[in-house]
Order: C-alpha cells, then structure tokens, then sequence
C-alpha cells in the first residue's frame, strides 16, 4: 500500500507552515478558490514525480521572496515506513532526503511512492498536441520502472546536442561533421529505439485498460482504440535518419525520432481529437487516466496514491460517483470547490483557507 | 541592448561569464564581489592566476599539467609505453592514479565532443593523439572518457576512428556511476571498471 501518514510544508507555494496528519482511505480537501488545496495536492504529487503536474518549473514552488521550500512526509509504501524529505533551492537543484538518509541523485526517489494526479487540464490529453500524450505515456514509463526517467533524459540530451551540431554546420556536412552526426546518430538510435520500445509495450497493456474504463464510465460501448506505431521504429531509426540527413543539416534540426511521435486515441474509429463530442473527450481522458493508474498499481505491486484536482465541477453526480468506484487506492486525496463534497462517507475533510488547514473527522 | 555598468565593470562580468559553470547571474555577482574587495585580496587572486598561467603548462606529449616541458608520467621510464589511457581533462588522471592499477601512460583531451558548447573533435586533442599512434609502439588506447552523454560519444568517436588502425581499443566497463564524472568515482569502483575494460562495439 502506499499511504501518507503526515504532510509538513514550509514556504511551498502559499504554505508558510502546514503540519498535517493524514487518514487511510477518503479525504475531501474544500476551500475557495486560491486558497491552496491544489498546492497541497502539487506538493504531495512532487514526492511521487519529482516535478509539478501542472507543469510549473521548481522556482514557481517556492513561496515568493523565499530561498528554500521543504515537503515532509511519513509515508507507508509497500512494508515501508519512511520519512520522506525534499528541499528545493532556488537556483540549485533539489535535495532529497529518505529517513534522513541524502540520496546521490533525487531521482532515485522516483517509484518509492507512486501517486496518480487527475488534473483539471486532463482534456489536453485528447485534444492538446502530441506532446501531451507523449508525456501522459513517458510519465507513466517512468513510474512503472525508474530506469526508465534515464532513457527519457538520455534522449533528450542527445537531442539538444545533436541539434546543436546540426545548426551550427549551417547546411554543409564537412567530413568531420559527418563523423560526429555518425555518432550522434547511434546514440540516439539506441536510446530512441529504447524508448519507442518502452512506448509501445504500454500501449499494448494500456489498450484494453482504457476500453474497460471508458465502457464502466459511459455506460456504453463504443470501442477506444490506442494506436502508436511510429514508421521510424519498424523500418529503424539508425537508418531514417541516414535517410532524412541531408533535410536535417538544411533545416538545422531532427527531423524523425520519439520526439516527434504521436499516440493516436479513436474513438468508433474515428480520431477522437478531431471527431468526438467534450463530453466524450472528457471521458476519454479519464479513462486514460484510470488505465495508468491500474496499469502502475498491477506491475508495481502498490496502488499509486490518488490525488484528483478538481475534477469534479466538470462532472455530473453519476460519473463522479463511477469514477471513484473504478478508482481502487489506499489513500485518494479530492479537492473541491466550496460547498458540500461530492464524495460519499469521506473519512477525513480538510478545510483550506488562506494556507492554512483545518481537520475534521468524520469517520 | 546597452551595458547599464562602466566598462570595466562589464569587460569583467564578460570575462567571467565566459569560465566554465559561470552563469550570466554568477557572472554579475562575483564582478560585484571581486569589486568591493580591498585591493590586497583583489590582486592576490590576479597574481594566482598570472602566477599559474606563467609557470604551469602542459605536457607536451600528453596534455597533463605540467611543471616541465614533460610531466612526471611522461617521464617516467617505469611506465609501459605501450599502452595510453585517454581522459578528458588532467583531474582525471588523478583519479585513474588513485586505483594503482594502471601502469601505462596517459593522454588528455581537453574536454569532450559537446556540440552544445562548440566543442568538435577539432578542438580536442584527437590529432596529437594520432601522432602518438604513429610510429606503431603503442597496442592498445583505453577509453576512460566520463560515463555521460558526451563523454560515451566522444569515445565512439575515437573507437571508430582508431578501430581501422589496428589498434586494440577498449572502453573502461560499466558500473561506474552512470552520467556522473570519472573524478566522483572511488578507487576501488574505478579500479574494477579499468581492470574489465572490454572492446568497443563500432557498429
Ligand atoms: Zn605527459
């Protein structure tokens, strides 16, 4: 099980200080808005990712005019008990701490508590770019399996240096330019084709997760289809891009590779970006969302714990309700807007107002 | 966009801007730092590196730092000819020493294929190293670039460039820390990698 026992802040975003016990189980988070129940929810998806699901870059979760922001956890994973421990520093990179033991490189952080955030902009997921959907497969790859997050980086290393070369041969191959793209080109072969690998495998164990939640979700059973099947993976990325070098050293970029592919989500076979309704895109969105969830929880062995961000205001009382009850966790943490929660029985409510939190049981 | 600072200020934010891991925001704050300074302690720091500049050099053999035209290893006749580890910069060396297990000699880079930076084979030491092989002496060059990004590239470099000599190429083995620097190795880990050195796949 993964489950926290205690959330402590310290100038993380409107917290100055936050000392908070947690329950197994449903907790219900309400507040107005701006209060900081994302924040709390942020914080804590932090510890799982390493990174803020909504995308903001580390300085923005430091409370302003701050130098540091610490999260503190005692966390339950698996037969684990740790106290989990990051300070962020403006400027420098973060520190990582488990039982008070500092960890050479934070990301090995990464899978000692999973956690699975629905967020409010889960829509982009079906009708943003590709970009979104790569990193919804990327994100979930690297809670599956840690070594993962160094395929990730890896590519993206070899990328940027690639394109730089690319660029500053300013369109002609000298044959030193030539030996050096030689081996830009298999080393991100090798870590591209890795990666599209990794990609694809979760596909294929993605794809009827997705169907079964969307069907439980809906209520009817128009088939989901997910397809990623990029060219450059069956013919060889090594040999694509011997292909497409001349255009490469022309435009001063890479032109094929897993930073270019695309996962395409159907629905009834048509692209449901394009062709299905809000609300079936909002549905679908959810259905990839509870895919990954599970998929996590079967290979690690420890349901994620689950941290939904406002994803109620956009739902009727019916699917809210299937949603939580396809959603098996140990712990799942909701944030509402004011008002009553949406949730049956909530074994704990928490009341934000201005950074600070009141607790009430109400087992 | 026009300098705000007097131009000194600025010709010495430029020049420090310019060090390795000296960021424009670093830049500014040692100029300012370096300005307030009382003038003893200001120059204190020119004179080091005037002082240096003028009396340390590098091998000309190898490209260690070096008192003399040759440093110490290239001098050292105990030392097997017959074989060069090749390393990025000269801290290196200090690790590889640390493990007492290799006995040959060594030659330095100058840094690692980084496109990023503007760093091409062309601005490494690769053609002096290729002068060494020359004369035949040498069978094999061991490969102990960082287990990172640039570090492994610039080594598939130069393994497809030495391969088709005939020369026995060999990569340290893995198990050092990866993406880290050779220098954040400890001894034993290092001597381990030195001693399963395998050959370099160039495919
Ligand atoms: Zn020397």
């Amino acid at each position: 099980m993964a489950v926290l026992r205690r959330l402590s802040l310290r100038d993380f975003r409107n917290y100055i200080e936050l000392d908070i016990s947690l329950e197994p189980g449903r907790i219900v988070i309400s507040g107005n808005n701006g209060q900081g129940k994302s924040n709390m929810l942020e914080a804590v998806a932090y510890l799982g990712s390493l990174g803020s699901f909504r995308g903001a870059p580390p300085e923005a979760l430091i409370r302003a005019g701050q130098p540091s922001a610490v999260i503190r956890a005692d966390v339950v994973s698996g037969d684990r008990e740790l106290l989990i421990e990051a300070e962020l520093v403006r400027g420098r990179p973060n520190r990582i701490q488990i039982n008070k033991q500092k960890l050479g490189r934070a990301r090995d952080l990464l899978g000692i508590m999973p956690v699975t955030v629905f967020g409010p902009d889960d829509l982009e997921l079906i009708k943003g770019g590709p970009g979104v959907r790569r990193r919804y497969l990327d994100d979930l790859l690297v809670q599956l399996h840690p070594r993962n997050d160094k395929v990730r980086t890896d590519v993206d290393k070899i990328l940027k240096q690639r394109n730089a070369l690319l660029r500053s041969a300013g369109g002609r191959a000298t044959p030193d330019v030539d030996a050096t793209l030689n081996v830009w080109n298999a080393k991100l072969a090798e870590a591209g084709e890795a990666l599209g690998r990794a990609r694809q495998a979760l596909v294929t164990a993605l794809q009827p997760r997705v169907n079964a939640a969307y069907a439980a979700l809906a209520g009817e059973g128009h088939p989901v289809s997910l397809v990623y099947e990029p060219d450059w993976l069956g013919l060889g990325l090594f040999s694509e891009l011997e292909r497409v070098r001349s255009d490469e050293l022309r435009r001063g970029t890479t032109l094929v590779g897993p930073h270019r592919d695309e996962l395409e989500v159907g629905l009834a076979q048509m692209p449901a970006r394009t062709h299905a309704s809000q609300g079936e895109q909002r549905t679908l969105s959810l259905a990839l969302r509870i895919a990954g969830h599970h998929e996590v929880g079967d290979v690690v062995g420890t349901s994620p714990v689950l941290l939904l961000d406002d994803v109620f205001s956009e739902l009727d009382q019916g699917r809210a309700t299937s949603l939580l009850s396809l959603l098996e966790a140990d712990q799942t943490m909701v944030t509402t807007a004011a008002g009553s929660p949406p949730v049956d029985g909530p074994i704990q409510h928490l009341v934000v107002e201005a950074g600070s939190v009141a607790s009430r049981n109400t087992r | 966009m026009a300098s705000v600072y007097t131009p000194a200020v600025q010709a010495l934010i430029d020049e420090l801007g310019r060090l390795p891991g000296v960021g424009p925001k670093s830049a500014q704050r040692i100029a300012f730092h370096l300005v307030k300074l009382p003038e003893v302690d200001a120059l204190r720091l020119a004179d080091a590196i005037s002082d240096a500049k003028a009396k340390v050099r590098f091998c000309e053999v190898c490209f260690n730092v070096s008192d003399e035209v040759r440093c110490e290893i290239c001098s050292d006749d105990r030392r097997e000819t017959n074989v060069i580890c090749v390393v990025e910069e000269p801290r290196d060396i200090v690790a590889v020493e640390r493990t007492r297990e290799y006995r040959g000699r060594y030659h330095v880079l100058q840094g690692a294929i980084n496109p990023i930076e503007g760093i091409g084979p062309d601005q490494l030491r690769v053609k002096e190293l290729l002068d060494r092989l020359r004369d035949h002496s040498v069978t094999e060059v061991i490969l102990c670039t960082n287990p990172n990004i640039e570090g492994e590239a610039t080594a598939m470099y130069l393994a497809r460039l030495l391969e088709p000599a005939g020369i026995t190429v060999t990569r340290i083995a893995s198990g050092l820390p990866v993406g880290g620097d050779l220098e954040y190795a400890d001894e034993v880990t290092l001597g381990r990698a030195l001693e399963g050195r395998r050959s370099v796949d160039v495919s």
